[in-house]
């Protein structure tokens, strides 16, 4: 199939290896210091991106990567990005984390989509990771997809093979480290990418002196989206109290922990 | 008076899933909380036997859509037979089993619904008479508790978490409904279910244990060797012999799939925190783990946890693990082997 | 394989490093780039039509990964930015209080001289005192050139991240981190641009999978903003070497922690604390109390301290619980540690600034003040000053060669006052190579009559000065003593400091997992140290038979990260996972090499990963 575009609807969150204390003011519930933290790309939505490239490479379609996310958060995480593959980012400037509700969420990036010039929704994919690192509810793409008309949805995407007459093959995650292996006749679909098998491409110099100069001006004109959501209520967020006694058991024998280990393994 | 609804589809076989009976369980709970109406909706190629044999007398009624087109996981087909359920229902509460089907269903359909939809539930609670939810953020690093206005209010749980009805099933009055399996349903067919390459099966979510294999079984050893080799036989006997599931952390399932092929069998389905899963086992052994996610959130849903690493001070395991023992993974697993292969 | 050809791209200016030194250069040069009316000012010649084709890559994995105790008088940076408001950026604070403290040791365990133990048991008869507190003396009086009044408190990372987040802003320059750069590339005498390392490698820099060799941007100019430890500067050294009479024999490692304090403190946002005398007399330390109860706290262990066995880390943990610091700390919470060399030759170690189609701005052009310990408005001033000096020459479409580099850069670094006050304070360390008192004293003097008179002498290089743990301790460890606790240390896998502390009578540090944790877990805290794979590993033992003949291994008790440990064959194992960067091993190693330049047998070179916090 030829000229078929992919959308990936892509969040950042908070490097997952930083320290994160939630905090409350009101009925708002956050990160402290959210923004000292440094944010990547969240790591399924990146899965979805490299599969992404890979698919436009071969069809010459184009790829486009939508987000929503605090201004100052977008430029950082596209400095860390805009190197790996060719892209034209779409966004809008909110204060979008793990708290905010999914389906405001979902209104602003289908809104986001609609805006793309000349973006024929029947020859296009629409992309994202299956879960986000810091809402984890893998609810959003379905909505995205429901906003937009698109019934043809699949999560936890670990393959896609185009078929010459623009049906496709897509492997979904199931129980048991099992796929499910199911057959579409076409765009358009949503696709919810688990991991995929592709590794992180290396930095492009020419790639990212390309997507900059695109990327900059579309983040600039990123518009404030409204997240509100007075019907929702964080009544607490916290961390998890239960802390372990922790027993150290050294100095003594490889045999006799590996005993300890059998009977442990073996004991109800 | 509240109407909660449950709804899943069957097993092939005209089963109720594992999960769907958790879900049954949980609305159970919720049903005593709010004094609630309990309905339930089951879709799939035959649904009888599943609404038979619900092991509760508490559902009051029930719905059903039957035909070929609802026997596969289908987005499409899993949506519209969900959606015509929940219409027909008209419950304020919908509770959903946690299983990869559903929860690619009831968002979609929570919108179609105009409701709003939560997933990985653990916990329900009524504050000052209102419902409130928790759930995970942050890959379980942040407990939070919610509660929503905005009904029907989906609600997926989280597995392992509520117990299914064990009692006397009594069998509700069930309403058939049909939906039109049009083309829009079935542009998408299910070819089957693959599994995954090689001689040894490593993830078996119903193992008792899980074995987390951090990076430090790639790393260079005191003698200043790498030994890969050696840790995949250990690691594979060990799997062998013990039956546990197989996990592992981001950096070492990062390291084969760019092609450094340490751990040949190691794919990226073995991984548990970050981009992995969080699976549920009684049991956890870390290995070689020094620092990375199972001690922090890998296995925030496995019991009892034990580590062995080279370093006492390990803080990753201090207060996340039951028992750390410093000593070299290496040594103290061949003999576990040993032990294991001599009983 | 794939992607084998090795790709080459053309901008007008690419920089090396993103520090305060390359981030003055870009805020000056992208506000004047265009006109208000946004046509173009400074004419690219790579892209003709464009304004100046801009480009800036920064080794670490992010923006904001730098480390540095940072308080400045900011003159510089509020130049270039008059509307700065220190509360937009987080951590910043204005200076609000400062103090100069002597501190005691309580342990009587540190390797003080007989002429320093007596000036304690005085201090100790004025007890008394009011400037005597908690086994410590706050001086009455900071001298001037110590004072930094009217300056800022700040995160060098959050710093950064501002910084950054402006220059982006404009629009008119790319900033790419996560890209070591490899080589400086050279047509007969110009440098012609940069190549950027290879990725896709094996450890040892060999084709892997996804291999991809570094593309070369070739560049009119290469502005140099790599730092102390940087390996193009470096590459430059050694091609042209150091000026006449010019050395960089006086380094330090600068470890810190950034605490949450306990809510019981009594620490004020805003306050300065200098200090010096603990843990060690040659070790000298500093905290810093930023807003919302944080605050940096570090030492510097320099080149001139003769303990072989020197690990910053142990050092660090006992300096947070001395008794004048103890009880507003006790209780806190790590959220954040780094380290980084610091290149303490001031003036006297300044490389060639400029040559054909390259300058250097920065730390590593010997902008810091040695006397002052003031480095990052310095640096920030020099980044502009090449700004104007490029402004000026591309105006008048003049190429940057060394000659018109040197009649405008380095003209104006002449004419500044950086220059002026590095002039003065060039001899202010030189007295520390004859003792710790010499050394207060020679800082004194210069300090307090600007540069006239001084302790002078002639610094020594790190290999110089090292005495051999048995000498170092004689008198207080016996030798058999020394060697059963190397040998314990090797095959129990544990920093031989910690056993010699211990030996030494200095208290056990108790791990509560919160402030006090083992060196390996300080890795893993406010992101954890790591490194990304398909890189080669970037330290490198270019001489694998002088380790061998070693028994000294500077290079693992300095290691911050404990990234370099003991290999089997008597060649350190280096693991890029757990190294922070720092570069101290590339001055702390014994044997020297072959090099116009003062070279060891340790090679740092440029890599990917290390830390990833935002807020050192």
């Amino acid at each position: 199939m030829t000229n078929l575009n992919v959308v990936v609807c892509a969040g950042i969150v908070p490097d997952p290896l930083q320290t994160l204390d939630p905090v409350q003011t009101g009925e708002k519930p956050g990160l402290r210091n959210e923004m000292m933290l440094p944010h990547v790309l969240d790591p399924w939505a990146g899965h979805a991106l490299y599969e992404a490239a890979e698919l436009v490479k071969e069809t010459g379609g184009k790829l486009y990567v939508v987000s929503i996310g605090p201004k100052a958060k977008l430029q950082q995480v596209m400095m860390t990005i805009a190197q790996k593959v060719p892209f034209q980012l779409i966004a809008a400037d909110a204060a979008a984390g793990g708290f905010s509700d999914s389906k405001q969420i979902a209104v602003q990036l289908a809104e986001l989509v609609k805006q793309i010039d000349g973006l024929d929704l029947s020859n296009t994919l629409l992309f994202g990771g299956w879960e986000s690192a810091s809402r984890g509810a893998g609810t959003t793409l379905q909505m995205v997809g429901e906003i937009l008309g698109v019934t043809d949805q699949f999560q936890g995407v670990d393959k896609i093979s185009l078929n010459d007459d623009g049906s496709f093959k897509v492997l979904e995650r199931i129980e048991g480290g099992k796929h499910l292996h199911s057959s579409c006749s076409g765009a358009p679909a949503v696709l919810g990418w688990a991991t995929g098998y592709l590794p992180e491409p290396p930095n492009n110099p020419q790639i990212g002196m390309t997507n900059m100069r695109t990327i900059m001006p579309a983040l600039q004109q990123a518009k404030p989206a409204d997240l509100e959501n007075p019907e929702l209520t964080f009544t607490a967020v916290e961390l998890p109290k239960q802390k372990r006694d922790t027993k150290i058991v050294k100095d003594i024998s490889a045999d006799e922990i590996a005993q300890e280990i059998i009977d442990w393994i073996k004991s109800k | 008076m509240s109407k909660i609804l449950v709804v899943t589809p069957v097993e092939s076989d005209g089963t109720l899933p594992q999960a769907a009976g958790e879900a049954l369980g949980a609305a159970i709970t919720l049903k005593e909380m709010l004094e609630a109406e309990l309905c339930i909706g089951i879709w799939g190629q035959d649904v009888d036997m599943a609404i038979e044999n619900l092991g509760t007398d508490a559902v009051s009624s029930g719905f059903k859509v039957e035909g070929e087109a609802f026997t596969v996981s289908r987005y499409a087909s899993d949506a519209a037979a969900c959606e015509a359920i929940c219409r027909q229902a008209k419950a304020d509460i919908v509770i959903t089993p946690d299983s990869v089907r559903t929860n690619r269903t009831i968002a979609g359909v929570a919108f179609r619904l105009n409701g709003v939809s939560d997933t990985h539930i653990t916990e329900f609670k009524i504050e000052n008479g209102d419902l409130v939810v928790s759930r995970w953020h942050y890959r379980q690093r942040i407990l939070a508790h919610l509660k929503r206005s905005q009904r029907p209010w989906f609600i997926s749980i989280e597995s392992g978490v509520f117990i299914p009805p064990q009692g006397d099933s009594k069998v509700p009055s069930t309403e058939a409904l049909s939906v039109d399996v049009n083309d829009a349903l079935t542009r998408t067919t299910v070819k089957g279910i693959e599994t995954p390459a090689g001689d040894e099966q490593t993830i078996r979510p119903d193992a008792e244990l899980l074995f987390v294999a951090g990076a430090g079984w790639t790393k260079k050893q005191p003698d200043g060797e790498v030994k890969a080799a050696q840790a995949a036989d250990i690691i594979l006997e060990f799997l062998k012999e013990s039956k546990s599931s197989l996990g592992s952390t981001k950096s070492l399932v990062d390291l084969s799939s760019e092609g450094a092929a340490v751990l040949p069998f190691m794919t990226q389905l073995n991984q548990v925190g970050q981009t992995g899963s969080t699976p549920r086992h009684d049991k956890g052994l870390a290995t070689c783990c020094h620092g990375e996610e199972p001690h922090v959130v890998g296995w925030r849903f496995v019991n009892e946890r034990r580590v062995i690493n080279l370093d006492p001070n390990c803080g990753w395991a201090h207060g996340k693990a039951d028992v750390l023992y410093v000593a070299d993974a290496f040594t103290v697993m061949q003999k576990v082997n040993e032990l294991l292969g001599n009983q | 394989m794939s992607n084998n050809e090795r790709q080459s791209m053309k901008v007008d200016i690419v920089c090396v490093g993103f520090g305060p030194a390359t981030a003055g250069f870009l805020s000056e040069i992208s506000k004047n780039l265009t006109y208000d009316d946004g046509s173009v000012k400074l004419s690219s010649r790579a892209m003709p039509g464009m304004p100046l084709q801009i480009i800036c890559y920064e080794r670490s994995d992010d923006i904001g990964f730098g480390v540095s105790g940072v308080v400045s008088k900011a003159h510089s940076i509020r130049q270039s930015y008059p509307d700065l408001n220190g509360s937009e950026i987080p951590l910043t604070i204005d200076v609000k209080k400062e103090k100069l403290v002597y501190l005691l040791d309580p342990h009587g365990a540190s390797s003080r001289s007989a002429g320093l133990k007596i000036t304690d048991k005085i201090l100790k008869l004025g007890k008394w005192l009011p400037w005597y507190k908690k086994e410590a003396l706050e001086l009455p009086v900071i001298p001037s050139f110590l004072q930094k009044h009217d300056g800022l408190i700040f995160s060098m990372g959050q710093f950064s991240q501002w910084a950054a987040s402006r220059i982006l802003g404009s629009g008119m320059v790319q900033l790419w981190p996560g890209m070591p750069v490899d080589k400086a590339l050279f047509f007969e005498n110009k440098m012609i641009g940069v190549q950027m390392v290879d990725q896709g490698t094996d450890k040892k820099g060999e084709p892997a999978d996804g291999y991809m060799p570094g593309m070369q941007i070739e560049a009119d100019l290469t502005v140099l903003g790599d730092g102390p430890v940087g390996n193009i500067s470096r590459q430059l050294d050694e091609k042209f070497g150091l000026p006449d009479d010019h050395q960089q024999k006086d380094w330090a490692v600068g470890m810190k922690m950034v605490i949450e304090l306990p809510a019981h403190t009594n620490l004020k946002a805003g306050t300065v604390f200098h200090t010096f005398g603990y843990p060690e007399p040659e070790i000298f330390g500093f905290l810093y109390v930023h807003p919302e109860n944080i605050v940096s706290v570090g030492i510097f262990v320099p080149s001139w301290y003769e303990n072989p066995v020197r690990t910053a880390y142990r050092y660090l943990q006992q300096y947070i619980k001395h008794p004048y610091f103890r009880d507003d700390i006790k209780g806190g919470k790590l959220k954040s540690w780094g380290a980084k060399s610091i290149q303490e030759s001031g003036k006297r170690g300044e490389p060639h600034l400029a040559g054909n189609g390259w300058a250097r701005i920065g730390e590593g052009s010997a902008s810091t003040n040695i006397l002052t310990n003031s480095g990052v408005d310095e640096a920030w001033e020099t980044g502009v000053l090449l700004a104007q000096a490029v402004e000026k020459l591309a105006a008048a479409n003049q190429p940057f060669t060394q000659e018109n580099l040197e009649k405008t850069y380095v003209n104006m670094r002449r004419k500044s006052h950086i220059e002026e006050e590095a002039e003065q304070a060039r001899h202010s360390r030189d007295g520390f190579h004859r003792g710790f008192i010499r050394g207060l004293i020679g800082m004194g003097l210069t300090g307090l009559s600007k540069g006239k008179l001084n302790v002078k002498t002639e610094p020594k290089s790190t290999h110089q000065i090292l005495k051999q743990p048995e000498d170092y301790f004689k008198g207080r460890i016996s030798k058999e003593r020394i060697a059963e606790l190397k040998q314990q240390a090797f095959s129990k896998g544990l920093a031989l400091n910690d056993l010699l502390m211990q030996e030494l009578g200095w208290p056990e540090i108790e791990y509560d997992g919160q402030l006090f944790m083992s060196h390996q877990d300080a890795l893993l805290v406010g992101g954890k140290v790591q490194a990304p794979n398909g890189y080669r590993d970037h330290v490198v033992f270019l001489h694998p038979h002088l380790c061998k003949e070693c028994d000294n291994k500077i290079c693992i008790e300095m290691c911050s990260g404990q990234a370099i440990t003991p290999g089997e064959d008597g060649v350190p194992n280096f693991d890029n996972d757990r190294c922070i960067h720092c570069g101290a091993c590339m001055w702390n190693c014994v044997k020297p090499v072959e090099s116009k330049v003062d070279k060891i047998n340790i090679d740092f070179q440029a890599g990917a990963g290390g830390l990833h916090s935002a807020e050192n």
